[in-house]
């Protein structure tokens, strides 16, 4: 292979690297020494056993390399893995965290309501609890509609994700529309699958997910309001719900309008107040009840730029 | 003889002594790896060929894991290091490929 004499051409880098993988240093190296040796010079005496030793040591360093090599890899796999272990599971513990935070965020709301309600005149619960209704941070309940929007079934197949992309996907785009234009037609409250929206809500897409409110939501997407008896007609109307209607028919999304009666909304999570701290210092006087401030586990969403 | 039981010792070596790599060394671990693969094999096709020489062994050896850690440190510092390392993969990988068979054909004559 080496010896391939009488090539009249160059061949490229490539052809040559595949041709060839043995260094020419090698050949180069037995020419001189068979030259050496037909003019009877002998080789530096000294240089010979020395070479044999370096050349030994040199093997020794290459052993190491393989020992130390395969011990860093043997060594990172399962940290690797712990630590994508250890992340689903402070996922999974931080959500149950959050959800029985919530929970108990929840109670102790009712509780708040309750002594209030029993502190405050009857004149000022009541407007109280109408702010409270309107800002979404309140229960609200009366009748509505309720807009269906679905993902048209995919025909991409879920291993190798051929079949195209699917066309007939909700959007985040599409919700927002939604939320306006029923806000737009005099939507006293609205919830996306369940989800309380407030003035301050989001309804973004982070990958193929949609969040609302930073928490994720799936399809199929019920977006419900209360609102006027005449707000579903006026609902189809208009010009998000003409572009959807159109869209559905085109791509095969689904998306379909209904009135419900007594419709219930929860409240809201709590706004996270970012810049504005309460004038009022809560006194701790009043009641057994711990303070939700105490617990000190708020989770904050960190670098969520807005 | 001599050179498998150097191998082995220096196996032995790593073993015990367990050092820990500095973790801005890490990366060029696998692609030294390669390099000093390539040169093994060359080296030992190279004395089936009858052609060995310690000298060349030892050079190749040496610079085939320096050259090759510097470009992966090069790519690195252009932003392009991913791509060099498999670039120096491949070509090495080739090397190793070619060397391989050349030492089989010794071996099997086939």
């Amino acid at each position: 292979m080496t010896d391939r004499g009488g090539r009249t051409f160059t061949p490229d880098f490539l052809t040559e690297l595949f041709r060839n993988p043995l260094d020419p240093g090698y050949a180069a190296a037995a020419e001189q020494r068979r030259r050496n040796a037909a003019a009877g010079r002998t080789v530096a005496g000294w240089r010979r056993p020395s070479m044999r030793v370096v050349s030994v040591l040199t093997l020794v360093a290459l052993g190491f390399l393989l020992a130390v090599a395969y011990r860093q890899t043997v060594a990172a796999e399962p940290g690797r893995s712990a630590a994508r272990a250890g992340l689903a599971e402070q996922i999974k513990q931080r959500e149950a965290e959050n959800a029985a935070l919530t929970a108990r965020a929840e109670r102790l709301r009712a509780e708040v309501n309750r002594q209030r309600d029993a502190a405050l005149s009857g004149s000022a619960v009541a407007r109280l609890r109408q702010l409270e209704a309107a800002t979404g941070l309140g229960r609200v309940r009366g009748d509505g509609v309720v807009v269906r929007v679905a993902d048209a079934p995919s025909n991409a197949d879920a291993v190798t994700g051929a079949g195209g992309t699917n066309l007939g996907r909700v959007l985040d785009r599409d919700l927002q529309d939604i939320a306006n234009a029923l806000w737009s037609v005099g939507a006293e409250a609205i919830a996306i699958n369940g989800q309380r929206l407030t003035s301050t809500s989001t309804i973004r897409a982070a990958g193929g997910a949609i969040l609302v409110d930073f928490k994720p939501v799936i399809g199929p997407y019920e977006v419900s309001a209360i609102g006027p008896g005449r707000m579903g007609r006026r609902f189809e109307d208009s010009a998000a719900a003409r572009l959807l209607r159109s869209v559905a028919e085109e791509y095969g999304m689904s998306f379909d309008v209904r009135d419900a009666d007594d419709l219930t909304l929860s409240a809201a999570t709590e706004p996270q107040l970012r810049y504005a701290v309460p004038d009022v210092e809560p006194s701790a006087s009043s009641s057994g009840v711990p303070s939700s401030s105490g617990s000190g586990v708020s989770p904050r969403p960190s670098g969520g730029g807005r | 003889m001599i050179p498998v039981v150097a191998l082995l010792v220096g196996v032995v070596l790593g073993v015990w002594l367990d050092p820990s790599v500095p973790s801005a060394l890490q990366p060029y671990l696998p692609i030294a790896v390669v390099a000093a693969l390539d040169a093994v094999f060359g080296g030992v096709r190279a004395k089936l060929d009858g052609i060995f020489d310690d000298k060349q062994f030892v050079v190749s050896f040496i610079s085939n894991v320096l050259v090759a850690g510097i470009i992966v440190y090069l790519g690195d510092q252009l932003g392009v290091g991913g791509q060099l390392s498999t670039g120096v993969v491949v070509v090495l990988g080739v090397r190793i490929f070619g060397n391989v068979a050349a030492i089989r054909r010794h071996l099997f004559r086939a």
